[in-house]
């Protein structure tokens, strides 16, 4: 909008809805208040504030005939002389290619692209934009491991427990767990599972590609396990270590890729120091044994030497033969 | 600020009920809430009504007053603010709501959802019942503005960081969004490049410009799609490496051997004989011919796995790789 003052745009968001509700009222003389106010998820009060805008509005000469009728009787709504209003404001550019783009979005995603219902609604909103070429658009949410993603999908829409085999990367070790998945949650061009994990006893996200295997239990989750859903981004907490890299330029996608602390550059702009937190050494171990002179270690002191002790095992593989 | 609602209603209510344009004076006159006396507020007050109503798709049209006078006049046609029978069934309504939520578009698809809703007959249906079990962290700054320049065939100007490099202002005729892996692209003709370009849309710095007039390019002979946003690979390059995985990783290997998760299609496959380059297998170990596509990225891969992989073939990455763990070995 171009007036941003938050006052200026809750009146368009009031215009908004009351030019969506209108039509509805028109449809439905008599409907009651209170079931009317929760079918548009606003509460009673605010519809009855929109009405009474509604009862000052007309056409010009304002005169009676010329002015929209509302009458609440006895908690039923009736809207009359409001001919104009009939239907809802045409779709605008933007919520268009919007639902055009949520609806085509998850077409290419194992487990979701069979929804006919979708496909057939994505048609008939590019119908109703009426004859304007379709974005071009080109989209692909794959990842490594959705494979996965049909049978989670129908475990987590039917509440079941499942059993992982995992192999989480932080550890580096594969371990056996059972999980009360609630969601499946796309994020920075991975797929994860969140639930909650009983070999944990905690929330816990599970990155579908380090998933081995997945079965199915008959198991229901119990519905009284408080959920948490919060973004798989890694998050600090107390206890956990700080570490201190300085990354070369071929290695600066790692600032981008993990949440830092701090990002500095240094070294007239060659050197990028990140600060960041890690419940686990064994993966930034991992990490900077890829990296290799790309990046280098300013703390902890011990993690040059994991890197090194790391490094020299991988060697003995090498030169076994 | 009910005053500016109840004016705003009787502007709409008003351009689309008259026979005949409107002039700004006769705004000022005959609309509600237009009656302050002094002109230049008038004016000011009208401009920013209308630029509102008009971005939220009314369709306020400046037409001529009548055959004989050109002076600017203002309307609304019925047939272009109706929104025509779209007529959603309540489940592909449902499966729609659901990808909207799934999305996190719901901030600017949720009013288009609505009017979808009220024409199926079921407002409480544009907002998804129950849990929505799956989300996608799915949009990004830019990404709308983008969207319409491409639909109009408009020029974008913007900022654009180029990694290491001092940003740089780019002209560009906007093909295509491509999103992949978590990013969004906008894939275009470089005017100073002459030549198609990749632009990842969270490096662009500060805002979009559109400039010049709708239509001003043609779209693309050629398909425009992910391949745009691939990263190239460097020539002269082995297709395919051999290498040996302890059990423990061995099913993450075979993912790579069979394609997922890279951008090659599927080429490789497990290795049956017992030995590979010149050494036996180690018991328990499986070896794999896995496609090696960039090798920088081939190398990282490989590394990651510590002392659990091992690369044999082509020999110059096994070197590589040997090297550079070498190099770590040394420096405890």
């Amino acid at each position: 909008m171009t007036t941003e003052a938050p006052r200026a745009r809750r009146t368009l968001a009031r215009l908004e809805r009351i030019l969506v509700l209108v039509p509805w009222l028109l449809d439905h003389p008599g409907a009651d208040l209170e079931e009317v106010a929760s079918r548009f998820g606003i509460t009673a009060a605010e519809l009855a504030d929109d009405l009474d805008v509604l009862g000052y509005c007309g056409v010009p000469g304002y005169g009676g005939g010329d002015l929209v009728e509302v009458s609440i009787f006895g908690g039923r709504v009736a809207v009359r002389m409001a001919d104009f209003f009939r239907r809802p404001l045409r779709l605008s550019l933007r919520e268009a290619l919007t639902l055009l783009l949520a609806g085509r979005a998850l077409e290419g995603v194992q487990g979701f692209g069979q929804s006919a219902e979708l496909r057939r609604a994505v048609a008939k909103v590019e119908r109703a934009l009426g004859g304007v070429a379709t974005p071009s658009l080109a989209i692909d949410l794959s990842g490594p491991g959705d494979e996965h993603l049909p049978a989670l999908r129908a475990a987590v829409a039917a509440g079941r427990v499942i059993h992982l085999v995992y192999r989480s990367s932080s550890k580096a070790e594969t371990t056996e767990r059972d999980v009360e998945p609630w969601a499946l949650i796309g994020f920075r061009g991975a797929w994860y599972l969140q639930g909650w994990c009983r070999l944990a006893e905690a929330p816990r996200d599970f990155r579908l590609d380090r998933i081995r295997a997945v079965s199915v239990t008959e198991e229901v989750v119990p519905g009284d396990r408080p959920r948490q859903q919060a973004s798989p981004a890694y998050e600090p907490r107390a206890g956990h270590a700080t570490v201190v890299l300085d990354l070369r330029r071929p290695a600066w996608w790692v600032a981008e890729w993990i949440v830092c602390e701090r990002v500095e550059e240094i070294e007239r702009h060659e050197i990028r120091r990140i600060t960041m937190h890690t419940s686990q050494l064994e993966w930034v171990a991992r990490l900077l044994l890829r990296l290799g002179e790309h990046a280098e270690v300013v703390a902890p002191a011990e993690l040059t030497a994991r890197v090194a002790r790391l490094a020299s095992e991988a060697l003995d593989r090498y030169q076994t033969h | 600020m009910t005053d500016r609602l109840e004016r705003l209603i009787n502007l709409v209510i008003a351009l689309r009920e008259a026979r005949r344009p409107l002039h700004a004076t006769e705004i000022h006159a005959r609309v509600a809430g237009y009656g302050q006396p002094d002109p230049e507020a008038f004016r000011r007050m009208f401009e920013r009504d209308k630029t509102d109503l008009r971005e939220m798709g009314v369709p306020i049209e400046t037409v001529p007053l009548g055959r004989f006078d050109d002076r600017p006049g203002y309307r609304i046609d019925p047939l272009r603010y109706d929104l025509p029978e779209v007529r959603l069934e309540p489940a592909e309504l449902a499966a729609l709501a659901i990808a909207v939520q799934a999305t996190g578009l719901d901030g600017e698809a949720g009013s288009g959802l609505l009017k979808l809703a009220v024409d199926a007959g079921d407002p409480g249906a544009a907002r998804p019942h129950g849990e929505v079990a799956v989300e996608v962290e799915f949009d990004a700054p830019h990404r709308s503005a983008l969207m319409e320049a491409q639909l109009v065939r408009q020029v974008v100007r913007f900022t654009y960081a180029s990694p290491g490099r001092s940003s740089t202002r780019r002209t560009v005729d906007p093909y295509a969004l491509v999103h992949r892996r978590g990013r969004w692209y906008l894939v275009g003709h470089d005017h100073d490049r002459e030549a198609r370009r990749a632009f990842r849309l969270d490096r662009i710095v500060g805002g979009v410009k559109r400039i010049g007039e709708p239509g001003a390019f043609d779209p693309p002979a050629d398909d425009v799609g992910i391949d745009d946003v691939l990263p190239p690979v460097p020539e002269g390059v082995p297709e395919t490496a051999e290498v040996v995985a302890a059990p423990e990783v061995a099913w993450l290997v075979a993912r790579r051997a069979r394609g997922a998760g890279t951008q090659e299609p599927a080429r490789g496959h497990e290795t049956s004989e017992g030995t590979l380059g010149t050494s036996p297998i180690p018991d328990g170990d499986t070896a794999f011919t896995v496609p090696v596509g960039d090798p920088e990225q081939f190398i990282g891969w490989a590394l990651g796995f510590g002392p659990e992989l091992e690369v044999r073939v082509p020999p110059e990455l096994r070197a590589e790789i040997i090297k550079r763990l070498t190099w770590l070995a040394k420096r405890s």
